[in-house]
């Protein structure tokens, strides 16, 4: 048998660099892309959540009279001609061309230039909760309208949940780890642990971490249907307000956020700007019911601990909480019991109460926290008006607070009971 | 340092068997699950076969209540996951469940009872229950068997689908490696639904009449259901509570073609590679892999791409390196193919015999390795590795070596 030499040079190399100590690494974050509804690009987006804009308005492009909600947050229109290759636009479908976007805007921002880089050793780890819930949609209606033969092989082949990884991986070549994760919502929290994990342990230069999803249709019935939207069947206004004494749901967003990780020998090497460092993942479950957050906060403590090495540095939480009365106060008092006295005095803040809930929220919200720890500043939330004494926290409202921050924990929970923490820091170079 | 983990528990639902023996000795006796479809009406469609999971009694699993709210994929991953509890001892043995998590692979999960529900509702109906949306999400069944048994470690779900269940091994393996875990529950489970039939239907890519792997004549897969489950466990916490080691898994590979959104690519590059990071994660060198559990879906670009990966790697010795296709059998389970394929390589190690490839009869010359036609053969093996690809070439590639407490 011909055997092509070229390729075997051109094998990357997954062994460990320093085999006997493989947990050496420094990874950084270097790149940050945001699709959001408050902005398409770090820039405006970053702007817009200092200044407290929401992104939450009447849902435009589906009919929700027969709901008792009204509200999302949903992306603008949005050129994604001047993010990818027209040829391959074709192929995609929305949340697919805006997952593509987002991590475009990382690349650029990072000043990453793949011709430049190994491909092997270049990775692609994205969280998904129901990834391109419209074109399955779409597929099934024909299905039911037409029958099989009505079928459209277009729409099936962009429907299953790895497709937008997929396109991200062809479009720019990107030939290292790839992985996609559909876990409710701690899905690109957990995309992120994965690279992060590979990276330490010098099993890939670069990863492209994070994720999003779409508000589509039947994914607004669904999440309807199972009560989950605020104001769910209370009297209250609808709307996010977390920590709030009226909180009522959630209202669904929208939108993809990408980080791009890696080693800090690569990041230096190439001269790279390093907007953070993550320095830990902390992962674990509650088992109250399939639908239920994790309302004890036990979970949350536990994920938060095994995170984050240093719990006195901490000055900052992006919160998970999300406007619902169990996840809320499941957090507060995760934080308390993790923190003790400390945790009343350190700033929280949840940038879910300007983009709404979604499962794939975390890629933006990682992308806010890198920002607040190289800027020292930290975004408001909004919303909320009259804070929950049981959920008595140092909750950042309304302002934008200016703050040196050591280090920073990102929380996720999934209602069911998936609760992963990540902990960032600011960048020293020793 | 890596820590060293091995497999304590296995448990299985498919076409064939629907326990770990059953499903053993109907591999090894090389019987075919593929059978008419049942759980929808496949009239109207092209093809009407798959190999459907039958002869299982909800009803001994779970009360009447339970029923109504889990899907068939819940189900399937409920039971194996049971079994794989229980031959694990762990139902037995104590352990801390804040150190125990699970990590499934998901392919279409309980879209089953989603279909059923939006049916009813764009025909007008309010029939159906909006509890049938619980299996909206993928993460549904990794849940459901996170809450009945109170594990509180890690949990996350991957959807690659074909690949989805054999990268949920290798994420649970890295939830040990990272000190968040000592056992995992992984693997995956999938049942049959009109959204994936159709979808590989109206890509032609499904066989009329049965799956052929590598067999000159074979027009594509047959979608298979079920669920394999698999107790992962780190040695010492293994050797501590004298649990049973079925074998141990030395590593894995996952990696990406970039090449096209369903079609592998050709030359067999994407194989190769994925094969060369997972022998090199897992320690072990091309000479002493004993045996490979394709992926073998009996498309006809998967097979000729998956043959030239394992001469790219292997050379003239690929020759020598017999190969199962067990879809042939259980044909392609989607979100569960991996669990239920490293089940299969688990157990090849364990009892050292390979199951063959079966309604293998015309070879084509551009498949020219040993498929284990038909008949299973009896070897010894030490080194197996389970190949999975998924559109997209999402490639993972598991290695799994006979148990000895020596390194």
């Amino acid at each position: 048998m011909e055997v092509d030499n070229k390729t075997f040079e051109d094998t990357p190399n997954s062994e460990p660099r320093t085999p006997n100590s493989p947990e050496t690494h420094r990874i950084v974050i270097t790149g940050l892309g945001v699709v959001s509804s408050i902005g398409v690009g770090k820039e405006t987006f970053w702007e817009n959540c200092l200044r407290g804009v929401s992104g939450i308005k009447p849902i435009q492009g589906f009919d929700v009279s027969s709901y008792r909600s009204r509200l999302g947050a949903q992306l603008p229109e949005i050129d994604f001609k001047a993010f990818i290759k027209p040829t391959n636009l074709r192929r995609m479908d929305r949340i697919g061309k805006v997952v593509v976007s987002s991590v475009r805007l990382a690349m650029d921002d990072s000043g990453l230039d793949l011709k430049e880089e190994n491909s092997g050793r270049v990775g692609i780890s994205i969280g998904t909760g129901l990834g391109s819930s419209d074109t399955v949609d779409q597929f099934f209606r024909s299905l039911l309208k037409d029958g099989p033969l009505g079928a459209a092989p277009m729409l099936f082949q962009t429907a299953v949940p790895n497709a937008i990884t997929s396109h991200c991986a062809i479009e720019y070549g990107i030939k290292g780890v790839n992985i996609t994760f559909s876990h409710k919502e701690s899905s690109t929290e957990m995309a992120m642990t994965f690279a992060y994990h590979l990276l330490k342990e010098g099993r890939a230069d670069v990863i492209f971490a994070g994720g999003g999803d779409e508000l589509s249709e039947p994914l607004y019935h669904v999440y309807s249907m199972l009560g989950a939207l605020s104001p769910g069947r209370g009297k209250g206004a609808e709307g996010m307000k977390p920590f709030d004494q009226s909180r009522n749901g959630i209202v669904l967003g929208e939108g993809s956020g990408i980080i791009i990780l890696e080693t800090l020998e690569h990041a230096k090497k190439r001269g790279a700007n390093i907007y953070a460092e993550m320095a830990g993942a902390g992962l674990s479950g509650s088992t109250d019911g399939l639908l239920r957050y994790d309302f004890k906060g036990d979970s949350i403590a536990r994920s938060m601990t095994l995170a984050a090495a240093e719990v006195q540095t901490v000055d900052y939480i992006s919160a998970a909480a999300n406007s619902t009365p169990d996840l809320d106060e499941g957090e507060a008092l995760a934080i308390k019991k993790v923190f003790g006295k400390r945790g009343k005095e350190i700033s929280v803040s949840s940038l879910k109460s300007m983009l709404g809930e979604f499962d794939g929220s975390g890629g933006i919200r990682a992308c806010g926290l890198a920002l607040s720890l190289y800027h020292g500043i930290i975004p408001p939330t909004i919303g909320t008006e009259h804070p929950d004494p049981r959920c008595d926290l140092n909750v950042v409202i309304g302002q934008a607070k200016k703050k040196e921050i050591r280090s920073a924990i990102l929380n996720s929970a999934s209602n069911g009971g998936s609760n992963i923490s990540l902990w960032f820091k600011r960048y020293r170079s020793s | 340092m890596k820590k060293r983990v091995v497999i304590t528990g296995l448990g299985v639902v498919s076409a064939v068997g629907n326990s770990l023996p059953e499903f053993w000795s109907s591999l090894i006796g090389g019987k075919d699950g593929t059978k008419e479809i049942t759980v929808f009406d496949p009239s109207s469609y092209r093809t009407k076969i798959a190999a459907e999971v039958s002869g299982l009694d909800a009803e001994a699993h779970f009360s009447k209540k339970e029923i109504r709210r889990l899907s068939r994929c819940d189900q399937f991953g409920l039971i194996a996951f049971r079994e794989a509890w229980r031959s694990a001892r762990l139902d037995q043995n104590s352990h801390d469940k804040e150190r125990v998590g699970v990590v499934l692979g998901a392919g279409s999960g309980g879209i089953l009872s989603v279909e059923k529900y939006f049916r009813d509702y764009y025909q007008g109906s309010k029939k159906s229950s909006p509890s049938l949306l619980i299996s909206y999400s993928l993460a549904t069944t990794t849940d459901h068997i996170a809450v009945e048994s109170g594990l509180k470690g890690p949990r996350t779900t991957t959807a690659t689908v074909c690949s989805s269940s054999s990268a949920s091994i290798g994420v649970a393996y890295e939830m040990i490696q990272m000190g968040l875990a000592d056992v995992m529950v992984t693997g995956g489970s999938d049942s049959l639904c009109e959204v994936s039939y159709s979808g590989f239907n109206s890509l032609k890519l499904v066989d009329p009449e049965n799956c052929k792997p590598f067999d000159k004549r074979r027009q594509g897969l047959v979608i298979g259901e079920g669920a394999g489950i698999l107790i992962i466990e780190e040695l010492e916490h293994a050797l501590r509570r004298s649990a049973p080691i079925h074998a141990e898994f030395l590593g894995y590979g996952i990696c990406a073609d970039a090449y096209h959104l369903t079609a592998p690519e050709p030359n067999g590059e994407g194989v190769e590679r994925v094969i060369r990071i997972a022998l090199s994660h897992g320690g072990v060198s091309p000479e002493e892999v004993d045996t490979i559990n394709a992926h073998g879906t009996a498309t006809p670009f998967n097979d000729i791409a998956e043959t030239r990966g394992i001469k790219r790697v292997f050379g003239e010795r690929a020759k020598a390196i017999p190969i199962s296709g067990i879809k042939s059998m259980v044909g392609h389970c989607l979100g569960s193919a991996g669990g239920i394929e490293a089940v299969a390589t688990v157990m090849t190690l364990e009892a050292g015999i390979i199951p063959p490839t079966i309604h293998y009869e015309v070879p084509d010359p551009l498949c020219d390795l040993d498929y284990t036609p038909n008949q299973s053969i009896k070897k010894n093996v030490r080194v197996a590795l389970s190949n999975s690809f998924a559109f997209g070439g999402n490639n993972v590639c598991l290695v799994f070596k006979k148990f000895s407490s020596e390194q």
